[in-house]
């Protein structure tokens, strides 16, 4: 599979009667530039730039290649130095290969800097993060990565990169080599660290669980200028997290070295510019969360001329007790999911909550260092559910 | 199926032979040499594998009766298809049967009574199979998105098996009804059975097809080498649009040509994304949107259906960056169309149904629900991350008796579907709601 991209050009001074076999002249202009446009999700799109020698009048320009997969239909050839004399008149596609003619008009003998564009398979980027973070997780030094995987069967060199912002890279990349280059640094990233405990997925009662219930934990990027981003859509990506940590000296009496932890990955989303990048990276076992439902009544009961209950409305009260055991404070989000029509009737933390859609809302908390036993946060709500119907009908979304 | 591997590795072969029968029948032939193609055009058709070939021969006739046999051996024609007629001396020359001889494929026999002795110019049509044609499009959008260039190609495919040399090629843009399929019709070889069609003529006295390899011309032998651009000359007939190509062209088999149709710059372009879910989930799918017309610079003829390649200018040296790639339909003159060109993650539409409520309960005789109200409030978030202005399209699609109170400006599309349509800034972030009341049961009063 080694490439072999022909590129020749030659003169059809004379129009013979008899067939000419299609000749393939072995003087190939070289590329005078490569360009590499990563920034569509599923398309490369390749830019050469060569100079050849046009005879006046009309030239025949072939175009081949083997073991690379082009997207034939996508070929297309642009005059740089004289766009508007230089015509391309058509292009010819021979039977069973991978090849196009191009007749080409030129005015006068000349050395013409034409660009050929086509689309690549088989160049794929991906993009890889790697974060390492403070000790007090308030902030991270970021590398954004750039990393290639070529296996389109071409030879790329010298090219320039793109991938739809920051400068291009001059880099040159062989076939099935895969190049990592790191495309973006930033230091001192400021970064939440937020734990979320979500009542349809986690136990609400620990004791009754035969391990400490793991909390979700999340590292929180805001992609905005504040954050010394924001300049560009953050890439979906793998993302590494390490966190730095203090090694023992090399010898006694010297000062400790420094080292780091890996402390988890995540997939990065997508992430536009003024919107956060949320990094579930692991778990965190020193916050405890319990909930339970301290009064689960019904009022207004309607009964059918069958005596059966038709619609009936809900009086539920809903306790949760936070212990933090951590030396620090901690940020917690509690997430309660209330299907149906609803109201709120009591509250213990207003400040906190936070309504995120019709059927989900949260509290915000910051829970202080070592909470715990007489000093545990406790959050209660009271809600009324109301028309509860036996059938009830919530497809209306 | 592609039958043209095999048809293409045996070189087309086919032959018009002219012989001269004096009566009675046998008592002497004259064989004379196949006289070649004086012309030939080709009308190529892309809603259907058809093809029109009409070329004319000279030939020299005898006065009395004319046997002339046609095969076309591995080539794709039709043989219910194949028509001959006098150009000249017209009045003298008489087609008096035509016969399909049994146990001879791909060959059929003319029997012609001519007052005129001598060389009359005939014209021979019919169709064949396996030439197609297509258009392709490739957009470059200025940098801003607000207009681009658009070049259109035809791009004509010979898989007919044979060499059609200097032909001048016209293309139909158009869709024909076919009850039969061409290719069918070619490869039976024979005249099939079919209801209304008479019985083959008896067996012609004698024949003999002298076939004559004919040669695979490559390309670079175009008689015509002309070095400027072709210019495709456009008009309507009927329901149809032909356009001809200008001067004559060969495409030998196997082999395919694009040639340039048309390139206009400054065509305005409107940067459309689109918001539906029903139809692309959550998804934003984005469009350049312009119109066939002459404000817009184009509009002189409809532009036949093809696949389009869109790029964005994104260097002062006209670097690209590739949009997308779409099919485009068929567009008549002044009307408006989108280019589909996939989703795009740079500008979001984030609906959210932050209230739902059910009220105003009513009950049958029997005590049982029969009605009731649900209100939705839904809050959009809307955001531009890119560089360039934008227009957005959110469809909703509703059920039922449904009312919606809202300050956006929306606009109702049919009975059950709404759109807001607004322009978003580079960078733009916007937030819109509506409230969605639906009665259900018997509260329904439409």
């Amino acid at each position: 599979m080694k490439t072999t991209l022909l590129l020749t050009a030659f003169l059809v001074i004379v129009v013979a009667p008899a067939a000419l076999a299609r000749v393939k002249l072995v003087a190939l202009p070289e590329r005078a530039r490569v360009v590499v446009s990563l920034t569509h999700p599923d398309a490369t799109l390749i830019e050469e730039e060569r100079i050849i020698a046009l005879q006046k009048g009309v030239n025949k320009v072939d175009f081949s290649w083997r073991g690379v997969n082009i997207d034939g239909t996508s070929i297309q050839i642009r005059a740089l130095t004289n766009p508007d004399k230089v015509i391309v008149l058509n292009t010819s596609y021979p039977p069973n290969e991978n090849a196009l003619i191009w007749e080409i008009n030129s005015p006068a003998a000349q050395e013409e800097r034409v660009r050929i564009s086509y689309l690549l398979t088989g160049l794929t980027r991906d993009i890889v993060y790697k974060a390492i973070a403070e000790p007090d997780e308030k902030s991270l030094a970021l590398r954004n990565y750039l990393r290639l995987r070529n296996e389109s069967g071409e030879d790329l060199t010298e090219a320039e990169l793109g991938i739809g912002y920051g400068a291009a890279f001059k880099k040159s990349i062989a076939h099935e080599e895969v190049l990592e280059m790191l495309s973006e640094r930033i230091d001192s990233l400021p970064i939440r660290k937020l734990l979320t405990w979500d009542a349809a997925t986690l136990p609400w009662d620990p004791e009754y669980e035969k391990k400490t219930v793991g909390i979700p934990l999340s590292y929180v990027i805001t992609n905005s200028a504040s954050s010394k981003l924001g300049r560009h859509t953050l890439l979906p990506g793998k993302v590494r997290i390490f966190i730095k940590t203090r090694e023992q000296p090399v010898r006694d009496g010297e000062a400790p070295g420094d080292g780091v932890a890996f402390t988890g990955e995540d997939w990065a989303q997508l992430t536009p510019v003024d919107r956060e990048m949320k990094l579930y990276i692991g778990q965190s076992r020193d916050v405890k969360v319990t909930q339970r439902r301290t009064k689960d009544e019904r009022l207004n009961i309607r009964r059918n001329n069958s005596q059966q209950e038709v619609v009936w409305d809900k009086d539920e009260v809903y306790k949760i007790e936070i212990e933090n055991f951590k030396k620090t404070i901690v940020d917690l989000v509690v997430v309660e999911h209330v299907p149906g029509y609803w109201k709120m009737v009591e509250n213990s933390h207003t400040k906190e909550f936070r309504k995120k859609d019709a059927f989900t809302f949260e509290y915000h908390l910051a829970l202080p260092a070592e909470s715990t036993g007489t000093k545990k946060t406790t959050v209660t709500f009271e809600l009324n559910r109301l028309n509860v119907q036996g059938n009830n009908e919530l497809s209306t979304y | 199926m592609r039958p043209f591997k095999t048809v293409r590795d045996n070189a087309a072969a086919w032959v018009l032979l002219g012989l001269f029968v004096a009566l009675p029948a046998g008592a002497r032939i004259n064989v004379v040499t196949l006289p070649g193609r004086d012309s030939v055009q080709l009308t190529i058709y892309n809603s259907a594998d058809i093809t029109l070939v009409k070329e004319t021969r000279a030939l020299t006739f005898r006065k009395g009766l004319n046997k002339l046999e046609f095969s076309w051996a591995n080539t794709l024609i039709d043989p219910t298809s194949v028509e001959f007629k006098p150009l000249t001396h017209a009045d003298a020359v008489d087609l008096l049967d035509v016969s399909f001889p049994p146990r001879v494929s791909n060959t059929l026999e003319w029997r012609i009574q001519s007052d005129f002795a001598g060389e009359v110019i005939v014209e021979i049509r019919y169709f064949t199979s396996g030439i197609g044609w297509d258009a392709g499009y490739v957009a470059e959008a200025a940098r801003d998105e607000k207009a681009m260039t658009l070049a259109g190609s035809v791009r004509v495919t010979n898989h007919s098996g044979e060499d059609y040399e200097n032909a001048q090629i016209r293309l139909v843009v158009g869709v024909i009804r076919l009850v039969e399929d061409i290719l069918a019709l070619a490869q039976q070889g024979q005249v099939a059975a079919q209801a209304g069609m008479p019985a083959a003529t008896p067996a012609p006295v004698l024949m003999r097809a002298a076939k004559e390899e004919s040669r695979t011309r490559m390309l670079g032998v175009d008689a015509l080498m002309a070095d400027k651009q072709k210019e495709i000359i456009k008009e309507g007939v009927s329901e149809y649009f032909l356009y001809t190509v200008e001067g004559r062209d060969t495409i030998p088999n196997g082999w395919a040509k694009r040639l340039p149709s048309f390139k206009t710059p400054e065509v305005p372009i409107t940067s459309y994304y689109k918001f539906e879910r029903e139809r692309w989930n959550d998804q934003v799918m984005r469009y350049y949107r312009f119109t066939n017309s002459e404000p817009s610079k184009l509009g002189r003829e409809p532009l036949p259906d093809g696949d389009v390649k869109a790029f964005r200018f994104i260097t002062d040296d006209s670097l690209y960056a590739f949009v997308g790639r779409s099919a485009v339909k068929y567009i008549p003159v002044n009307e408006s169309v989108e280019m589909e060109l996939g989703a795009d993650r740079e500008v979001i539409v984030k609906p959210t149904l932050m209230n739902w409520n059910k009220t105003d309960l009513s009950f049958d005789n029997n005590g049982n629900v029969k009605g009731w109200t649900t209100r939705e409030t839904w809050e959009f978030e809307v955001q531009n991350s890119k560089d360039i202005d934008v227009m957005l399209d959110i469809r909703r699609n509703f059920s039922g008796d449904w009312s919606l109170v809202t300050d956006a400006v929306y606009d109702k599309v049919d009975a059950n579907k709404v759109k807001f349509v607004f322009p978003l800034k580079s960078r733009e972030q916007r937030k819109f709601a509506y409230e969605l009341t639906v009665k259900h049961g018997t509260n329904a009063t439409r």
